[in-house]
């Protein structure tokens, strides 16, 4: 596949739909809505329309931490790409290339199919399932996305196309969450913390770093076995063991977390920017690889790319990312490692005190660099190896952009973030990214267009 | 009914103190309901302007110390009920007509505004709040414009009042929710929070409400003395599901001075959580105020972390709800795995062993899946050794219902603290505490000429031997839900204490001895004469 062009920056803004401005908000990351009510919504319109709305819903949906994020966005993305490939000459369908996914019903080739009522169609029905359990601002605010988008890419279209697409879109989502079904993360309880686990007392494991009761367990132990989507398994892209634990000074893993004690006493202000920029924390944010989807999807809206760009982008991207996130925590439970905040706290200095909040399961490998690093990968191959770049995800929680050269550059920002924060040794950012690049590789390989 | 009641009730309620406590832990009180006898018949009810809210008012609007009920509706009027208990007897009210009885209401605040001895009441309100002057019997009326009160036209939510340094009218913080008109994009739509002052030429009235920026959808506020400065600043408890960029907020409010942030230089640090609601007592006898924070799963409880060596208290707070067994993250009873969700949360001694104990309504906030549907109401009971125990279901108010606000009252002057629950889309209900063999107790009444009669912003401390309970007087706080009332103190064992009040001007009054059992007036001394402690007594008009 080629790269997506470049086209020119600052071109303008989509046109979407008024009464639909709920991007306007100063302090937003999406340009401002110009369009008039009566404009008919482009398809591109219509999946950045929902995907906004999905990164809303991911941050107010407490289940979904970054591992179940991730495998939102996979599905989201597949669902897009299949609805598409099956009605667009040209572009290849994902059946047979991810794992256990099998080729959706064909539309009925005697109607024409409205792309965008198709589209819109799919989405909302993928979005309500897969945020069933968000709250009931969430519930109402899909209800009524679902309502004011349908009425809006109805007007002034072909109404038998768009029962066509309507017909079609819903026929692919369901066919794609019952593929979801059997993938072992469907059902996700108590916000993934099991209610009970065997803690290891050997010395250098993971123990609890929280006062949160429960978090006194960590989060998603199995969640390595899940199937995944483009590599063969969560075992894929295995990575070797981190230095061997010891106390001893001198040792590698002591060195490992004096550089951590050290970074974060000494931090300077560009790297506390950098820590808190990647932080990402669940809940308080889209998630790490909701923050990767936000790049894409700023990018998207920038490039004013059409909806086939995008859905090649959001799946893939969606795909790398629930894989990285099976085979990070494959690792995680593999090492069972020992959190810095512990063993600095114990070896080095009691008032240690990083300025993240460690996050409540093992430490190696680092889940921000191997998504990171798997999203490089895949946008890379898109986009270019030299594709810069502004990320304003956080910009309406006061975080300013960030300016990126390329996605390696921004990967490997998001990497050291977790050693500035304090969460991370250094191996766990190495051989993450590592292990992201590897995992990504698949996802790269997909074969998207004939 | 003209009977006269003697509310020094030594023979009555004489009871063995000595067992108050098992000899395996404190004793489990015995809470009744008796919501349908004893006349209650009310629910919050509304679709999604009203899934938080809730609060009741426990308040006497007609003098003869029994406190009568607000219980709000929501999307259709709000409900009062006169008292109409005795002494000890089964619970009774009289739903009658008082003026408050608006829809739209979310929660409510008994307080006497304008200083002439009836309370008032501020409504809080998915649209305009309405302050509600007190007229006396237990009748209101409308007094935005009397006194300058802007309603404005939000999702109020929260309310907290204190009377500044030399203010003769009260300063009153509401907090404003999300903006409920944004429903495609709610999230990040936290509309401003307004501080009431009192106008600035000295009349007794509002001046222009002033925006607290920034604001962060709070469920609860409370201006609390937490450093014990004599200068109460203002907590916030935020709802961080829709606030961008948010965070816990503690606000210095200095007379003369616009309201300005704790900052993270002064040691404030960033907690997000779902807040819902604050309760605070001192907890572990140091003088400062511990304060427990509902949230969703882990609630917190914050005790103050740092005193500098100069002795000055630092705004810096380690959580030890864990430690202290009151993290109240999941349902212990009814079989739900699933995480709960708390709102009103009360610090209140229900087994009169001379400790507080917590309750903590819960309930889902509207069929999240997420959480816990059957989500048991809190009742922790506190240990000897500071630790908590979960009583609720062996007490008798794990209510399954979707808890919002609450009280803990003596709703029939018997020393022990009665309950009240408001239910999202069920009906409120209402428990008779019953304990037996309960602790002695005291119940104190504050007054004091001129405005702020109640005298909030006091602190009330009652010595037994070595230990000292010390109350803050405080309007705010729990989740939308207002008491003005007695202040209701366990005794355990002890069969007299002493009291004194330390008063919002600074004035500490002498310890002077009191007996158990009692209800007491503290009235503050005139021209530097000692205070008055007072046996309280009552010829009802009803």
């Amino acid at each position: 596949m080629g790269m997506i062009s470049r086209r020119q920056f600052g071109g303008g803004l989509l046109a979407a739909a008024a009464g639909l401005d709920f991007a306007s908000r100063p302090g937003t990351v999406f340009a401002p809505r110009t369009a008039r009510a009566e404009d008919r919504l482009a398809a591109s319109e219509v999946i950045l329309t929902w995907y906004r709305l999905v990164l809303e819903l991911v941050r107010h949906t407490p289940t979904y931490s970054p591992p179940v994020a991730s495998r939102a966005f996979a599905y989201l993305g597949v669902t897009g790409w299949e609805a598409l490939a099956a009605t667009q000459p040209g572009l290849v369908s994902l059946a047979g290339q991810l794992n256990g996914l099998t080729a959706s019903p064909a539309p009925d080739a005697t109607r024409a199919c409205d792309e965008t009522a198709m589209l819109n169609a799919a989405l909302a029905a993928a979005v309500g399932h897969f945020f069933s359990n968000t709250g009931p601002t969430g519930q109402r605010a899909i209800r009524k996305m679902t309502a004011r988008l349908t009425a809006r890419v109805a007007k002034g279209a072909d109404p038998q196309a768009v029962a066509a697409g309507i017909a079609h879109g819903e026929t692919v989502a369901d066919h794609i969450l019952t593929w979801s079904m059997t993938d072992g993360g469907a059902v996700v309880e108590n916000m993934g913390f099991p209610l009970t686990y065997a803690l290891s007392r050997e010395p250098g494991r993971w123990t609890p770093t929280s006062l949160v009761q429960q978090q006194q367990m960590p989060l998603l132990p199995g969640w390595g076995n899940n199937r995944s989507f483009a590599t063969p398994s969560g075992k894929t892209c295995g990575l070797p063991p981190p230095p061997d634990y010891s106390e001893s000074p001198g040792s590698a893993f002591y060195r490992e977390a004096e550089e951590v004690r050290d970074a974060v006493k000494t931090l300077t202000p560009e790297q506390r920017a950098i820590a808190r920029f990647w932080s990402d924390d669940p809940m308080l944010s889209p998630t790490p690889p909701g923050h990767w989807l936000s790049i894409a999807m700023q990018i998207a809206e920038r490039d004013r790319l059409d909806a086939v760009q995008i859905f090649e982008v959001l799946a893939r991207l969606g795909i790398t990312l629930a894989d990285a996130f099976i085979g990070c925590w494959d690792a995680k439970y593999r090492y069972d490692l020992i959190r810095p905040i512990t063993y600095i706290r114990k070896v080095m200095d009691p008032g240690f005190e990083p300025i993240l909040n460690t996050p409540p399961f093992p430490e190696y490998p680092s889940g921000h660099s191997t998504q990171s690093g798997a999203a490089e990968v895949v946008l890379t191959q898109v986009f270019g190896e030299t594709f810069s770049f502004d990320d304003a995800t956080h910009v309406a929680d006061g975080i300013a952009p960030r300016h990126y050269a390329s996605f390696r550059a921004a990967a490997e920002e998001a990497g050291i973030s977790r050693l500035y924060g304090g969460i991370h040794f250094r191996s766990a950012i190495d051989r993450g990214l590592e292990q992201g690049r590897c995992i990504g590789a698949y996802a790269a390989r997909l074969t998207m267009r004939g | 009914m003209a009977m006269r009641r003697t509310l020094v009730l030594f023979s009555v309620l004489a009871v063995s103190a000595g067992a108050a406590r098992a000899e395996d832990g404190p004793l489990v009180p015995h809470f009744i309901d008796e919501t349908r006898q004893a006349g209650i018949d009310s629910t919050y009810t509304g679709e999604w302007e009203y899934m938080v809210g809730g609060g009741v008012a426990a308040f006497d609007c007609n003098g003869d110390g029994f406190d009568d009920l607000l219980l709000p509706g929501g999307a259709v009027p709000a409900k009062f009920y006169q008292n109409r208990s005795s002494h000890g007897s089964p619970l009774s009210f009289e739903q009658s007509r008082s003026g408050l009885e608006l829809d739209a209401v979310t929660g409510a605040y008994p307080l006497d505004i304008d200083g002439d001895g009836h309370l008032d009441v501020v409504l809080l309100r998915s649209g305009e709040n309405v302050a509600m002057r007190g007229l006396g019997g237990c009748r209101f009326e409308r007094a935005n414009k009397a006194w300058g009160f802007e309603g404005g036209d939000g999702w109020s939510t929260a309310l907290a009042a204190t009377w500044e340094k030399g203010a003769s009218f009260p300063t009153i913080a509401i907090g404003n929710y999300i903006d409920r008109y944004e429903d495609l994009h709610p999230w990040g739509s936290c509309t401003d929070n307004w501080l009431h002052r009192p106008a600035a030429d000295g009349t007794r009235r509002f001046g222009p409400p002033m925006p607290l920026k920034p604001s962060y959808c709070p469920l609860s506020m409370l201006f609390t003395d937490w450093n014990r400065s004599g200068t109460p600043a203002l907590r916030v408890s935020n709802d961080r599901e829709y606030y961008k960029g948010g965070e816990e907020q503690l606000w210095h409010v200095e007379p003369g001075r616009d309201p300005a942030l704790y900052t993270h230089q002064e040691g404030w640090k960033t907690l997000k959580i779902w807040g819902m609601g604050i309760a605070s007592t001192d907890l572990n006898g140091d003088g400062f105020p511990e304060y427990f924070l509902t949230s969703m799963a882990d609630n917190k409880l914050q005790t103050l972390a740092k005193v500098d060596p100069e002795g000055t208290p630092q705004p810096v707070y380690r959580d030890v709800a864990l430690a202290k067994g009151v993290t109240a993250h999941r349902p212990y009873t009814g079989g739900e795995t699933r995480p709960s969700t708390a709102w009103h949360a009360q610090f209140a001694d229900v087994n009169n062993d001379g400790r507080a104990d917590l309750f903590v309504a819960k309930g889902n906030v509207s069929k999240m899946p997420d959480f816990a549907l059957k989500d048991p109401n809190n009742l922790l009971l506190q240990k000897g050794d500071g630790t908590f125990l979960e009583s609720g279901d062996k007490a008798g108010v794990a209510s399954m219902l979707s808890g919002r606000g609450a009280a803990l009252v003596d709703l029939n002057l018997d020393g022990l603290l009665d309950l009240v629950v408001v239910n999202q889309s069920g009906p409120a209900e209402l428990w008779r505490n019953a304990t037996e063999r309960a602790g002695h107790f005291v119940e104190i009444r504050l007054s004091q000429d001129g405005a702020n009669r109640d005298a909030v912003g006091s602190w009330i401390e009652i010595r037994r031997g070595d230990t000292v309970q010390r109350r803050e007087v405080t309007v705010g706080g729990g989740h939308a839900s207002g008491i003005s009332g007695w202040h209701h103190f366990g005794l355990g064992d002890a069969t007299s204490a002493d009291i004194r009040i330390l008063w919002p001007d600074g004035g500490t009054g002498d310890w002077q001895a009191i007996k158990a059992d009692g209800f007491y007036s503290a009235i503050k001394g005139k021209d530097g004469a000692a205070d008055r402690i007072e046996a309280w007594t009552s010829t009802p008009t009803r």
